[in-house]
């Protein structure tokens, strides 16, 4: 039932258009909203949007047979539609949808879109001027512009052509204000400026801009300016020439209202009333009068003072124990005389086993002074004794000259942990050294008995064979003889056999000690047992026969 | 018409049947990068302020599925499986996740070895900060405390507290961040996190500078911040032991259009880069945590003797072995050889024994020979690789070693040589004897 038609220029005569109107206009709901058809119960402002586009171009094609009546319908339904519009924060403004289709969400940047589109062609064609409120279309176009990066290629169409349709329609045209740089340095003299244009960047009509207020931060007070600024046709900006007479730096909230000079124009566009844009002014802060000393605690008097230059490295040796006290102090002064408290001012005291400590360094009034009395946090340093490196942080956002120095070390002579005390915190271990190789392990082998040198063992076993020979020498000695040994053939072979046996066996015995096994050795043995026992008894009876019978004889 | 009938159901049949193989090409040890990764989101504007993003990881193949934190049909896990390898939470003030999951649910997930990458922001929400909390990584207890670094902001126009920081400190690791230097410092804006020191899976991919601190710009101090100087990390990874990998970042904005294209000045630089280093952050990151760079995979452990060629049940003491293992790289869609020199096995019976480094033939092999120690037992060959941004490998085989059996020893000792000789003179002797003595008059 939805029919796009975009041809303006065709003189196209709809019959029944009146009919035509009336059938969208039975899908508009309470709330404003269009339902896209009349099977769909689901009401989308992103219809509505369509259906406002719809209409105007009905009315653009046939006006004449529209009835005025069904016109202020329609008004109304977009005064509806405009009730339902949501707010950011910051005041900007967009429509949302509340339901899902099956395509997904149609997300709030396509819905206002749509909305505005539709309502830009309504007003063209009805050529009536519709009172919307002046801040829900600044807040609609503040929304436009704060989508900074579009997504897609349709996020970017939906915004750029919202701003267009906002920017030269029928409809009230808002004015931005924007400033190109909001941080402002009193050391550089830089100045401010203020640019004032419609959504898309083109200028707007003669008109000027002045300064009304001041707010500073943290205060409730404000000073009222109420400064025009002077406005430069070749850059097309505002300038403020000088900076208010008791501005430091430091952070602030100006308040411009821009006043258009032509009474005509006030209908046409929306000036937003009071802009409030925050501003930094930053400068230079000077650091003096730095200064490091060990203190006696009772006393107070001072064993040892360095004088400190902060705009450059230090690199201080002090000594102190646990009766004494560590005291810091420096004055800060802001570019225009003042006393300054930065937002940071830390010192902080390393153990060179990395266990940390923090201190905020106070303010007296005229300088900044922090004194560590070393009696005290003698538990909080966990009792480690040692160096600790001295580092001083100073910063602030106005500060242009933040700094982070390292000052020396002190070394410090803490008294012994009692047994209860705490143990400081582990330290983070160097994920590299964590990751890194094992080193290599080698098997040490047990190492082989210590044995005798070679020698020895030879010369033993020459000890050993000592007694054999001398065996042979007393067998010499004893001058023995073979003459028993018989001379007739039968005999003499057994004995000859019997003695080749006995020399068998010991020679088995030999080989069984250098590779035989003993089965093997085992059957050779009873065979040659067998044999020896044959033939030693033949020898040895014929023997003891020849002995009996020299006895007898 | 009954004939057409039937051969259309038979198309269809035909069709859904080739279908199902495709149903099975997912998160697989075989195939270890995630396909599927669910993206819960705050405000659907996210989609569209963070699509360079969203579409980079969409052109390296992930599908992404975008639905609102608080859906109601949100689900990770249906019938008992996993219906996502991959979890993407750029909620950071949602207070309850719609749907079936909850903080067990997403803690579920992570310790069935699937991926996370969460974004927290100023003012996270408690459900956002316990998740970050139960990784190992805590954030600051004021939930209002931005990062503030006074001497390494990045220097603008229309931004004077210095919250938004231009951080270089990067790790060093070219597994983790590329093996390209990222020139350009990276913009953060948001909350810092500290690391527990004891937890040795969480690491630092982003620190602050030492003059960084977490505070609330709006309000004075009066004690020191919790959190300060280099112990602030910005974005932290944590590597679980079973390989699930989990981005912690304490800024939505790090992955946003914005500051992917914004241009860079660092305070006390000169030098403006034109673009930030964020993109190339991003995306080195997130090929790191959807396992496309550094997993790793060992197959292959083979042992024998020096002479043999298959594996021997049992070794003897003072036996030479050789030892293999092969190590395998994915490079986001097929294994590579992974070299390196710094492998080592490990021969190990209640401690190790033997400890050596592999060598390597550069396509994957690695190799060693050494000789098996003389103490007795059940002995394990144990590979156990662990490496910063690589997942960790563990490898072991059991293989007993025996002493020496009795004819394995020494046979002649030359200090016995008495001993031989007092027998063998013995023998003679005796043999000499037995002559003599029958024979004598």
């Amino acid at each position: 039932m939805l029919i796009k038609d975009q041809t303006s220029e065709v003189d196209v005569h709809l019959g029944d258009a009146d009919r035509i109107f009336r059938s969208i206009k039975a899908l508009s709901q309470s709330d404003g909203r269009w339902r896209y058809s009349s099977n769909n119960p689901e009401s989308s402002t992103y219809a509505a949007g369509i259906a406002l586009e719809t209409v105007a171009g009905l009315i653009s094609l046939a006006s004449s047979e529209i009835d005025h009546s069904l016109v202020a319908t329609i008004k109304n339904d977009i005064m509806k539609l405009f009730d339902g519009v949501e707010r950011y924060d910051d005041g900007a403004c967009y429509f949302d949808e509340k339901f899902v289709d099956a395509h997904g969400h149609q997300d709030p940047l396509s819905a206002s879109s749509s909305v505005v589109r539709g309502i830009t062609a309504f007003a063209t064609a009805t050529e009536e001027s519709l009172n919307l409120p002046g801040d829900k279309i600044m807040g609609l176009a503040k929304f436009f512009l704060g989508v900074e990066i579009p997504g897609s290629a349709k996020d970017l169409y939906h915004q750029i052509d919202a701003l267009a349709c906002l920017g030269n329609s029928r409809v009230s045209v808002p004015l931005i204000l924007s400033l190109p740089a909001t941080v402002l340095s009193v050391s550089r003299k830089d100045q401010l400026k203020v640019r004032v244009n419609t959504v898309l960047g083109s200028s707007a009509p003669p008109l000027s801009v002045k300064l009304m207020q001041i707010f500073s931060s943290g205060s409730k007070d404000a000073s009222v300016i109420d400064q025009e600024l002077k406005f430069d046709p070749d850059h097309a900006v505002h300038v403020l020439e000088t900076l208010p007479k008791n501005i430091d730096v430091g952070k602030y909230i100006f308040s411009f209202e821009i006043s258009l000079q032509d009474p005509e124009h006030k209908k046409r566009y929306i000036t937003g009333g009071r802009t409030k844009v925050p501003i930094y002014i930053t400068g230079l802060i000077e650091v003096n009068n730095a200064e490091i000393a060990v203190l006696d605690s009772d006393i107070g008097s001072i064993e040892m003072q360095k004088k400190l230059d902060l705009s450059g490295e230090n690199d201080v040796a002090l000594l102190a124990n646990h009766l004494q006290k560590l005291r810091l102090s420096f004055q800060l002064t802001t570019p225009s005389g003042k006393a300054f408290k930065p937002h940071q001012a830390f010192l902080k005291l390393r153990h060179e086993s990395g266990v940390e400590h923090i201190f905020v360094v106070g303010d007296s009034g005229k300088k900044f002074e922090i004194i560590l009395d070393f009696l005290g946090l003698v538990e909080k340093f966990f009792y480690l004794s040692g160096k600790y490196d001295i580092q001083l942080t100073v910063g602030d956002f106005v500060m242009e000259n933040s700094f982070l120095r390292s000052l020396g070390h002190v070394e410090l002579d803490l008294p012994d942990a009692p047994e209860k005390a705490a143990r400081p915190p582990p330290q983070l271990v160097d994920s590299y050294s964590r990751y890194g190789p094992k080193a290599e392990i080698i098997h040490i082998f047990r190492s082989p008995e210590k044995r005798p040198p070679r020698e020895l063992s030879l010369a033993f076993l020459g000890f050993v064979l000592l007694p054999f020979i001398g065996f042979f020498a007393g067998l010499l000695y004893l001058r023995v003889n073979l003459k028993n040994l018989p001379r007739s053939t039968v005999p003499a072979t057994f004995a000859f056999l019997f003695h080749l046996g006995i020399a068998s066996v010991l020679l088995l015995y030999a080989l069984f000690w250098f590779k035989l096994d003993l089965f093997t050795t085992l059957k050779a043995l009873g065979i040659l047992g067998i044999f020896l026992m044959f033939v030693g008894h033949r020898t040895l009876s014929h023997l003891a026969s020849v002995s009996a019978k020299l006895k007898s004889a | 018409m009954a004939g057409r009938k039937f051969l259309t159901i038979s198309l269809l049949m035909l069709n859904l049947l080739s279908l199902l193989p495709l149903l099975t090409v997912s998160f697989s040890p075989d195939h270890p990068t995630d396909r599927r990764i669910l993206v819960l989101l705050d405000d659907l504007a996210l989609k569209s302020s963070h699509s360079i993003f969203f579409t980079s990881l969409q052109f390296r193949g992930f599908d992404l599925d975008f639905k609102l934190a608080d859906d109601p049909s949100i689900a990770v896990k249906r019938y008992g499986q996993y219906l996502y390898d991959g979890l993407i939470l750029f909620s950071p003030s949602t207070d309850r996740f719609g749907g079936s999951l909850d903080l067990e649910g997403v803690l579920d997930f992570v310790d069935s070895g699937h991926d996370l990458i969460l974004a927290a922001d100023v003012s996270a929400s408690d459900l956002i900060r316990s998740v970050a909390a139960e990784c190992g990584v805590d954030f600051d207890e004021d939930p209002s405390a931005m990062v503030i670094d006074h001497t390494g902001y990045s220097v603008s126009q229309i931004e004077g507290d210095h919250t938004l920081i231009a951080a270089d400190d990067f790790v060093q690791s070219d597994v983790i961040l590329g093996s390209t230097k990222i020139e350009a410092p990276v913009l953060f804006k948001g909350t810092g996190h500290s690391l527990n020191p004891g937890n040795s899976l969480a690491l630092k991919v982003l620190s602050a500078s030492s003059s960084a601190y977490a505070a609330n710009p709006a309000s004075k101090l009066s004690n020191p911040p919790s959190l300060t100087g280099t112990a602030v990390s910005l974005v932290s990874v944590v590597q679980a032991r079973n390989n699930a990998r989990i981005i912690i970042s304490g800024s939505l904005d790090l992955f946003s259009n914005r500051l992917f294209r914004s241009a860079v000045q660092k305070v006390g630089s000169s030098y403006k880069y034109e673009k930030s280093g964020n993109e190339q952050f991003v995306t080195e990151l997130s090929k790191w945590v959807f396992h496309e760079r550094g997993h790793l995979k060992a197959v292959n452990l083979k042992h024998n003797k020096v002479e043999g060629t298959e594996e021997p049940s049992m070794y003897r003491i003072n036996d030479d072995l050789e030892f293999s293992v092969e190590i395998f790289e994915w490079a986001g869609s097929s294994w590579v050889p992974y070299v390196a020199d710094d492998v080592q096995v490990q021969f190990y019976m209640m401690s190790p024994y033997v400890l050596k480094t592999l060598s390597t033939n550069q396509k994957g092999l690695y190799h060693t020979s050494f000789k098996v120690p003389d103490a007795y037992g059940v002995f394990q060959f144990k590979v156990e690789y662990q490496r910063l941004g690589y997942t960790s490998l563990s490898l072991s085989k059991q293989i007993p070693v025996r002493p020496f059996r009795h004819n394995e020893y020494e046979r002649f000792i030359t200090t016995a040589f008495p001993y031989y000789g007092a027998s063998f003179s013995m023998m003679a002797g005796f043999f000499i004897f037995s002559i003599v003595y029958l024979y004598n008059k």
